[in-house]
């Protein structure tokens, strides 16, 4: 559904934020995209809504190619949901916030009214229907920012760093969130550098460095090779760290596999 | 000897209808690393803000309870005297660095002290040099990565020379490795004697560091004590704080005679009880 | 938005940079009079290319001319207008209107030259110091510091702020005027009240380094009025003389 072939882009002349990036994700796919600071993750993801466009390679979007179309009609498949709520909210209600997008894309009231009602009701916003969305706190304006977003029920989602600031409780609910999406059909994509919020919940990953895709697949398998993590700069998941600590082989980054092959240490295995 | 003292602090904002702080009592010792963590919203900002004076003197409100810093109690005394023995670092660099060159942010605590150009100039180098910055002397903070520039607002409190660094969530914008790198210079630190009060919540990073952890939940302190104690609670595990991943295992483990009376906190720790058979 | 860069100071090393900001300053106000007083066209072209050196030895020409790029709109704008009332309602000639307009025009441009070099040279630090040392009460100095150095902080959220929203379906290239202006509003308000969240943010940041600790204040830097800027100044100042000459000998207005 999403295909981006030998994609380049440079924001400044010499510098190449991405540099021939090929990639493939599959309908229905629930994905990290991993790499330090400046690796090209958010560079990546505007490509994938439009906002940027390829200075080589073509990028093509459930059947779009993002060349031949507006930002807007791609925004509508692609729904992106930046790191920062407070650098998208400033209507007046709640409701109204919920409804910018919708209106945006032309969809009509009487399905605006049922959309926003949803939302309000899915991330238990309804009690602030009416009020302005600046006196939520902050974790209620992090939640509406989302609803906002996936109120206009793109088939794609991107988050940006959407753990950052968040405590464990919010973070195990946004990966329940997440997984409930992905169940429900929707290809979620998740930028971040937070290894263990990946490694916990996100089966597939894609490792960045210095704009180039440096690895490509089932978390349990590359969240665990020591030199793909320090090519690209990456604190390792806390359990691969664990495993390699402990010489247990094959590393792991589930804590049920973890335990069970301590279990087996030879030496370890005392009453 | 004790360098903070609070009794019985409850503090309610000045819009707000409910406390964010309710009878809180505290105590650090000079030279102590205390974490502080605990779900959003629970009142770890506030309670770092009633830490240097700006609750009540800045922000107003409903304040009751006794905060003494370095013998100073802090509703008697401004913000900029406090500010001189606990040093606040907040969580966004973008937001705490205003000047235009990493030399002139870090001179201008001392600037606003009135002290003489060399006392200024001295203080600033040692202070860039501490902290590991004097390369970046004369770069615009804008040019800085996160981590650096959480390095410069660390050095910028430095030169008032502060008894105590209290940190707001300083990593909490930051990569990993920039946040490794930015909490190793506070363990330096700490082990010159400047006491460390931190928040965070990337607790397998630091809960091996600190001599004291110390949880709040919904305005109130319910946990306080050495990490290991307060991370293998259930108290821990209920709130739903992120405890390390070395915990998690040795509970899982917890038929092991060995793991119930050592708690590890790190990979090293496990490996260490695992390792050698012979304690 | 793009228009800010071509007055964001940059650190540099070059003689214009490192010149005391009291130099500059002398220079902006005297070469601002002459444009604002002539309205001979070569003679604007003059006070325009006076800028011109001082732009290579500060090698800012990337810079600066974005800012004369960014100010063609305004500049067309101004002709235009100039151009209408001075036909259509002062009853000028057509020849007088447009050579007067087109004075305006070059005064403009003279200006955001000026500025644009004074901006991308000095620091908001040199600023401000210079303020204080002319006496200006440092609270107002630090104000206008604070206001120079978030320039480029809001340029870069705006930025953010266009992607969230057209990643919602906000297309602020299409309609008319009104829907145009309609369609800032989006990006005007989360910056707006950004800003205040920031500058809480900024004041506690500010009282935590002891800010107001002592009625006087030092600095880590003093200003030095050394050769380099007398010669300056002296070079400002016989160009200033020179140009002022063409009224009073040649009667050039």
């Amino acid at each position: 559904m999403i295909s981006l072939k030998d994609v380049s882009y440079s924001y400044l002349p010499g510098r190449n934020a991405l540099d021939r990036v090929t990639l493939n994700i599959g309908d229905g796919e629930l994905v990290a995209i991993v790499g330090e600071n400046g690796a090209g993750k958010t560079t990546l993801v505007k490509h994938i809504n439009g906002l940027l466009k390829p200075s080589e390679g073509n990028v093509v979007v459930c059947g779009l190619d993002s060349m031949s179309v507006t930002v807007a009609s791609l925004a509508r498949k692609v729904g992106l949901v930046f790191q920062n709520p407070d650098h998208q909210l400033f209507a007046e209600t709640v409701e109204k916030e919920l409804s910018f997008a919708l209106v945006n894309f032309g969809v009509p009231p009487d399905e605006i009214k049922k959309r926003t009602e949803w939302a309000m009701s899915e991330f238990e916003l309804s009690q602030y229907a009416g009020r302005s969305p600046f006196m939520l706190s902050g974790g209620e304006r992090k939640r509406l920012a989302l609803a906002s977003v996936l109120c206009y029920g793109p088939e794609v989602l991107i988050l940006d760093e959407p753990t950052t600031g968040q405590d464990n409780r919010q973070k195990v609910r946004m990966a329940s969130l997440l997984q409930k999406l992905n169940q429900q059909g929707k290809t979620v994509l998740v930028v971040t550098h937070d290894m263990e919020f990946v490694s916990d919940y996100i089966p597939r990953v894609v490792v960045m460095s210095q704009g180039k895709v440096i690895a490509d697949g089932p978390s349990g398998e590359v969240l665990v090779k020591k030199d793909i993590l320090e090519k690209a700069s990456l604190v390792p998941p806390q359990l691969a760290e664990i495993s390699w600590e402990l010489g247990l082989d094959p590393p792991s980054i589930s804590l049920d596999e973890v335990v069970a092959r301590i279990s087996r240490l030879p030496g370890g295995a005392r009453p | 000897m004790a360098i903070i003292e609070v009794e019985s602090l409850s503090y309610t904002y000045a819009e707000s209808p409910q406390p964010s702080l309710i009878d809180i009592n505290f105590k650090a010792d000079s030279g102590e690393f205390i974490l502080i963590s605990g779900p959003s919203g629970c009142g770890k900002t506030t309670f770092c803000r009633a830490l240097n004076g700006l609750i009540p003197n800045s922000y107003g409100g409903n304040f009751s309870g006794r905060v003494v810093v370095d013998g100073l109690v802090t509703t008697e005394r401004p913000v900029s005297e406090l500010s001189q023995r606990v040093g606040l670092v907040f969580q966004n660099p973008e937001n705490e660095l205003f000047c235009t060159t990493v030399e002139r942010e870090v001179a201008f605590g001392p600037e606003n002290l009135a002290l003489s150009r060399e006392e200024i100039e001295m203080r600033v180098g040692e202070a860039l040099d501490i902290v590991g910055i004097s390369h970046l002397k004369d770069k615009s903070p804008d040019e800085l990565s996160g981590g650096e520039q959480q390095k410069v607002a660390i050095a910028a409190l430095l030169t008032m020379k502060p008894k105590v660094l209290v940190l707001d969530e300083p990593t909490a914008n930051l990569d990993p490795m920039s946040a490794k790198s930015v909490l190793k210079v506070l363990a330096d630190l700490n082990s010159v004697g400047v006491t460390i009060v931190l928040v965070e919540h990337r607790l397998e990073m630091v809960s091996h560091l600190a001599d004291r952890c110390v949880i709040f939940d919904s305005g109130r302190i319910v946990l306080d004590g050495p990490p290991q104690n307060v991370l293998y609670s259930d108290t821990a595990e209920h709130l739903g704080i992120g405890v390390p991943k070395a915990v998690l295992v040795a509970k899982a483990m917890r038929q092991r005679p060995e793991l119930a009376r050592w708690m590890p906190l790190t990979s090293r720790d496990l490996l260490r009880l695992l390792g050698g058979d012979q304690q | 938005m793009k228009v800010f860069r071509g007055f964001e100071y940059r650190r540099g090393t070059t003689a214009i940079h490192t010149l005391d900001p009291r130099a500059k300053i002398v220079y902006l106000i005297l070469f601002t009079a002459l444009a604002v007083f002539y309205y001979n066209h070569f003679v604007l072209i003059a006070i325009f290319a006076s800028s011109l050196p001082i732009v290579a030895i500060a090698k800012i020409f990337g810079k600066w001319s974005i800012s004369i790029r960014g100010s063609f709109m305004f500049v067309g704008f101004i002709f235009i207008f100039n151009l209408l009332a001075l036909y259509f309602m002062s009853g000028h000639t057509l020849e007088a209107a447009v050579l007067s307009s087109l004075s305006m025009a070059i005064r403009f441009i003279c200006l955001i030259s000026i500025f644009s070099t004074f901006f991308l040279t000095t620091s908001p630090e040199d600023m401000t110091q210079s303020m204080v040392q002319l006496k200006i009460p440092y609270d107002y100095a630090l104000t206008f510091n604070m206001a120079m150095r978030f320039v480029p902080t809001l340029s870069k959220e705006a930025q953010y702020i266009m992607d969230a929203q057209k990643s919602r379906g906000l297309e602020m290239e299409k309609g008319n005027l009104v829907a145009r202006v309609k369609n800032y509003i989006p990006v005007l308000i989360p910056l707006i009240i950004s800003s205040f969240r920031r500058a809480e943010l900024v004041a506690d940041a500010m009282e935590s380094r002891a800010f107001g600790a002592s009625k006087k204040r030092t600095s880590i830097y003093k200003l030095r009025f050394d050769a380099k800027d007398a010669v300056f100044v002296l070079i400002a100042a016989v160009s200033f003389t020179a140009l002022l000459s063409l009224r009073f000998l040649f009667s050039v207005l």
